[in-house]
């Protein structure tokens, strides 16, 4: 009820039903239609079981915005065309809602504007079908998964073409063998990808580790969902990001990067793999329940944008025959980036080796080899660091193009810093009415470890308040940006209810932010832990 | 008598490593380290033709003691990891190896699942009936009575029924091997690895330091080869027997097989007449067609 709109409709089938006192108020305050629809009344006149009463309710809604009764016979015909005695039924419930008029209130139509042409050959997809497009345009051959919401909608979207795309999918017993599977597949010299949520990558984290040490690509999707444990299980979050900085024993490096909406969703997964390769490294890419199961109106993807690269992936005979295995895990190699090449391969062999190893991947536990090689490991994360892009900067606007005003030096009255989901309505909230006039900006993170902060620092310096938005309780993002520059944003506004950020909500918290009113509290937890961060940011090493 | 000698030193030198053994003096590993290399050339397969896994335990240690496109990875993981190398480059044969500790109980999931998955990989079982690498525990397949590392009265729980639990998996591939008989075991790896499916091979092997029961000259004195006696692989209901009777004789050699069952890659539909490997697939792909329902 919380989250309808003014002059919204609430539509119930219960007899005699009475609010309770909160509803009835905002049912006065927001001026609510409330319909009741008699639904066991026409089935017992029918002869129908309860589960009709789906369609008489569909046909009614179907009705009142005004949608022709054709469309609706030939989606259900299409569903009982076998069953003639149940689609003679249900025709008869879409007579029944469709022709539906109160005798006191007549015909209540919501006329919904007639569709947009210009939409006519955009797809509709979830995160989930987003990223799996993605992972099958990426190259990806081999997926290996086991079901857990909000992961396994990307599990059955990809098994469900398989037929089309000839990969091999496996369904596995664990999280446990879908990540080794994968790693295994990556081993050898396939793009292969699993994913998976909450505890489950609690189980995967192990083998993350192993493939740090053997350096091999790999990547995990992470979908996020509210926890601890079993939690909130179809329902969004934000909380694992500290997670996927940290998980797994060991130090070494490893790239994190979340998707935002159906574009990303799809553009990132050649981009997880390239990284993955190029560095040889693990990519964890984050979704979120929000992004996994969203329906998205997307413009069809841009074929040509994304490239394969497999970083020093050797082929080729000739090269091939002049590899020594010493090459392979070679300490003093640039960038710590050695070739690889694959098994099967005629060429010199050599160990992937989960124990300290030597240039052959020879176990060598000496106290001169654990340096270079853990220095040669840890060499490609600074590397990765000055190579990834830094977070995306918006404004608010009229349009969608954005203002020029932040290519000045001049103050910045409110900025934003976020990542994942909170994106589009972050976007949507700055291109609003009370907003699009103000100096107000909006920092995305997509690439979160290794954490860039040189941008968000010289933002940080002409922002008269910084607010970050995240949904999780600590923060976490804003905990990473002070672990690696020292900017401490006391300023946050977080949800972890398991609830996505919606317009209305993000947009009053921020007229308030604005007007500076706030005492810093909110209906969530926005926090403030000096009286008020009018001075701006303390910047450690910058303030006075 | 003259005979020619089939010239494999050459090919077996191919093998070689430079790291030196640090296995116990009359460790079974030497012995099916050995095999595993005599049953390769023999097979004429050179080192860049062959994936070797490895798990934790000491066998494991014999990762950098054999030339090969090798992987040595994490407790008990082995088997999945090899089958996901294997599926993804079907021309590579994958042979994993892992001990009975890591196969028994923290890996034995995958154990399971790979039995009825019938994956077209080669399972050697380093079986010395203790976890020796981390100093004589008790494994799954220690017998009671014995007094082992945090074991001293002996083990509390009953020895797992290796064998039936294997059989009621439905395998189409189980030998066993006994590291005293090299020959014997490079017969079975040979078979093993030109097996269809998934072939499970149990090599009981001394273990010197820790196993004081199932010890090397327990085991010769009563492994014999089941075959030469003529046990026909194809007898299912002799091989359950051979496979778990092992009070008197241990009966050694390929108790079971059967060729006739498809591996899982054979099952998957969409790979039916691929002649590429997910390997050489790799390449950036035209997914419109995927997306015109969404549309």
């Amino acid at each position: 009820m919380e989250e309808l709109k003014e002059g919204g409709i609430v539509l119930h089938v219960t007899p005699g039903w009475q609010f309770p006192e909160r509803h009835q108020k905002l049912i006065k305050e927001r001026s609510l239609r409330v319909l009741y629809f008699p639904v066991d009344d026409i089935l017992t006149r029918l002869g129908g079981k309860a589960i009709l009463s789906n369609v008489l309710l569909t046909a009614f809604v179907w009705s009142m915005l005004d949608q022709e009764v054709d469309a609706l016979e030939s989606l259900v015909g299409e569903k009982f065309a076998k069953k003639k005695a149940l689609l003679e039924l249900n025709m008869r419930c879409i007579d029944e809602g469709y022709s539906f008029v109160y005798p006191e209130k007549g015909k209540i139509s919501i006329g919904l504007p007639s569709p947009n042409k210009e939409f006519s050959s955009h797809l509709l997809v979830t995160g989930s079908e987003a990223m799996g497009l993605g992972a099958m345009h990426a190259g990806v051959r081999l997926y290996a998964g086991y079901p857990m919401t909000p992961s396994s909608p990307l599990l059955s979207f990809i098994a469900d073409l398989e037929n089309k795309t000839h990969m091999v999918v496996k369904q596995a017993e664990d999280e446990i063998t879908a990540a080794q599977i994968v790693s295994g597949a990556m081993y050898m010299g396939t793009r292969a990808l699993t994913a998976t949520s909450g505890v489950g990558f609690d189980l995967m984290s192990e083998t993350v580790s192993l493939n740090a040490m053997i350096e091999n690509p790999t990547v995990f999707v992470l979908a996020q969902r509210p926890g601890p444990a079993t939690g909130l299980p179809t329902w969004t979050a934000q909380g694992d990001l500290l997670r996927a900085v940290n998980t797994s024993a060991g130090e070494f490096a490893r790239c994190v990067l979340s998707v935002s909406n159906s574009q990303d969703a799809f553009d990132l997964m050649p981009v997880a793999f390239n990284l993955a390769e190029q560095y040889q490294i693990t990519v964890i890419v984050l979704t979120e329940k929000q992004i996994a199961e969203a329906l998205y109106t997307q413009e069809p993807y841009d074929l040509e944008k994304a490239e394969i690269h497999r970083g020093t992936l050797v082929t080729g005979p000739e090269k091939l025959m002049a590899l020594k295995s010493s090459n392979r895990y070679d300490p003093n190699v640039e960038g710590g980036i050695s070739p690889r090449w694959l098994p099967g391969a005629e060429a010199a062999t050599y160990c992937a080796q989960a124990d300290e190893h030597d240039s052959k991947g020879d176990v060598d536990e000496t106290w001169g080899n654990a340096r270079s090689q853990m220095e040669k490991r840890m060499r490609k994360f600074h590397n990765l660091k000055a190579g990834l892009p830094e977070p995306r900067l918006s404004v608010a606007s009229h349009g969608k193009k954005g203002a020029d005003w932040i290519s000045d030096e001049d103050e910045i009255e409110l900025l934003m810093i976020g990542w994942g989901s909170t994106n589009d309505v972050i976007q949507d909230v700055m291109c609003s009415e009370e907003l699009r006039d103000r100096r107000i900006a909006y920092l995305h993170y997509t690439y979160l470890w290794p954490l860039r902060t040189e941008e968000l620092q010289r933002l940080a310096k002409r922002a008269k308040r910084i607010v970050l938005v995240e949904q999780n309780y600590q923060g976490q993002l804003g905990m990473l940006i002070r672990m690696e520059c020292g900017l401490d944003i006391p300023d946050k506004i977080l949800k972890y209810d398991g609830r996505p950020f919606f317009y209305d909500e993000l947009l009053s918290l921020l007229l308030e932010k604005v007007a500076d009113k706030a005492k810093g509290g909110s209906v969530f937890a926005s926090t403030s832990s000096k009286e008020e961060n009018v001075l701006g940011p303390e910047l450690a090493g910058l303030s006075s | 008598m003259n005979t020619t000698l089939q010239i494999t030193p050459r090919a077996l030198s191919e093998y070689y490593a430079e790291t030196k053994c640090t296995w116990c003096d009359g460790c079974g590993n030497y012995g099916i380290w050995s095999a595993v290399k005599y049953s390769l050339v023999e097979l004429k397969l050179h080192p860049w033709q062959v994936c070797l896994c490895y798990d934790v335990g000491c066998h494991g240690n014999g990762s950098d003691k054999i030339q090969g496109y090798r992987f040595h990875g994490l407790h008990g993981r082995v088997i999945p990891f090899a089958a996901g190398a294997k599926l993804a480059n079907m021309k590579v044969p994958v042979i994993a190896f892992g001990g009975d500790g890591a196969t028994f109980s923290e890996g034995v999931a995958h154990l399971v699942h790979a039995v009825r998955s019938n994956y077209p990989i080669t399972f050697v079982l380093h079986n010395n009936a203790n976890y020796g690498l981390t100093t004589g525990q008790a494994s799954s397949l220690t017998w009671q009575g014995q007094p082992m590392n945090t074991n001293p009265n002996g083990i509390p729980e009953r020895t797992l029924a290796s064998m039936d639990f294997i059989f009621a998996l439905e395998p189409t591939f189980v030998a066993r091997g006994f590291s005293g008989d090299i020959k014997l075991m490079t017969r079975i790896l040979k078979a093993a690895i030109q097996h269809r499916g998934f072939a499970f091979v149990d090599m009981l092997q001394a273990c010197p330091t820790y196993n004081h029961f199932a010890t090397h000259e327990y085991l010769l004195e009563r492994y014999f080869d089941a075959n030469a006696d003529g046990h026909d692989p194809s007898d299912l209901q002799r091989a359950k027997t051979l496979a778990s009777q092992v009070q008197d004789r241990i009966a050694c050699g390929i108790l079971y097989q059967r060729e006739d069952i498809p591996n899982f890659y054979e099952r998957l539909s969409p790979r039916q007449g691929l002649q590429t490997t997910c390997v050489e697939e790799v390449r950036k792909y035209d997914v419109s067609d995927y997306w015109r329902k969404l549309v």
